[in-house]
């Protein structure tokens, strides 16, 4: 289930600015309070993937005494994306708590 | 000898063979984030911290496979997008030639007519189907390909373009089809390759 919205989650991650694969990865776990435990890997296709689709963009960067690292950052139709699939998943979600929560009653 | 994060690398950059490209980019930059986690470890240096961040990542083979599902995608768009565009330059060249024959008085065979029209037709249909139904198909885009090439050479037969010396508005389109057509064989080969590769990843995977 995770996995259909990883593009969404790595999309929502880079919001705050641009992150390397390590420190987009821990900022999930982070933000999730350690739920969402994917292989650290699974990162990798999904930024390949946005890049690819313009969701993204990346370069290399070398910070003083530090280690080089590809640094992704969102791009303004990354930044459209992340708004749309944000309200999507507000639609989606509210339509379940109402179903699970009991919010409203079913339909006799 | 070799680390476990070296040796893990290796394996990443021989299960990405199929880009090497892609396989020389992700391999430096999971280098860079397994030998970062493993330095976060409470062990590092020691091949335990190593081990742990190499676990915590996954198995390169999973994330080439998703790699090369991805790459099959991107190829599969490319080539209905030629296909597209090979359609659309045939059936404007073939109207073109058809209209400066007319205008000729045609006396070509009578088979290189029939080709050039039904092999196009064929074409399209096959195109549709696949299109609407089977868009990862290489046998069905096989077959359009296979149709739009009868139709361009039996066009060309049909009008014997440079022989009969032929104006530019009609021997730039299909030279432009000729071109398109190249293009869609190149990139409906290499569908077939990438989704064969995706294949082999897919069984090991498992």
């Amino acid at each position: 289930m995770l996995k259909g919205h990883l593009d969404a989650i790595v999309l929502a991650a880079l919001e705050a600015g641009p992150a390397h694969g390590y420190a987009i990865i821990e900022a999930i776990k982070d933000r999730s309070g350690a739920t969402f435990d994917l292989p650290e890997g699974t990162i990798y296709p999904a930024l390949h993937r946005l890049e690819q689709a313009g969701l993204l963009e990346s370069e290399w960067m070398t910070p003083p005494g530090g280690r080089r690292r590809r640094i992704y950052s969102l791009t303004k139709a990354g930044t459209a994306a992340l708004a749309a699939r944000r309200t999507a998943w507000d639609r989606f979600s509210r339509a379940v708590n109402t179903l699970l929560g009991g919010g409203r009653p079913w339909p006799a | 000898m070799a680390g476990v994060i070296d040796t893990y690398l290796a394996s990443l950059r021989q299960d990405l063979a199929f880009d090497p490209a892609l396989a020389q980019r992700l391999a430096e930059e999971v280098e860079c984030h397994l030998r970062e986690a493993a330095e976060a470890d409470a062990d590092w240096p020691s091949p335990d911290a190593e081990r742990r961040a190499v676990e915590r990542f996954g198995l390169a083979r999973e994330i080439a496979a998703q790699l090369a599902r991805d790459a099959v995608e991107r190829q599969a768009r490319r080539t209905w997008l030629t296909v597209v565009a090979t359609l659309v330059v045939t059936f404007v060249a073939m109207r073109l030639r058809v209209m400066w024959l007319e205008d000729l008085g045609e006396a070509a065979s009578a088979v290189a007519p029939l080709v050039d029209r039904y092999a196009f037709v064929a074409a399209v249909s096959v195109a549709a189907v696949g299109w609407l139904a089977f868009r990862g198909s290489v046998l069905l885009l096989a077959v359009c390909l296979g149709g739009l090439a009868a139709s361009i050479a039996a066009g060309f037969v049909r009008a014997s373009l440079f022989a009969a010396g032929a104006p530019l508005g009609v021997l730039l389109p299909a030279a432009v089809e000729f071109a398109l057509v190249g293009l869609l064989a190149w990139h409906v080969a290499g569908l077939g390759r990438r989704l064969r590769q995706t294949a082999a990843l897919r069984r090991t995977v498992r």
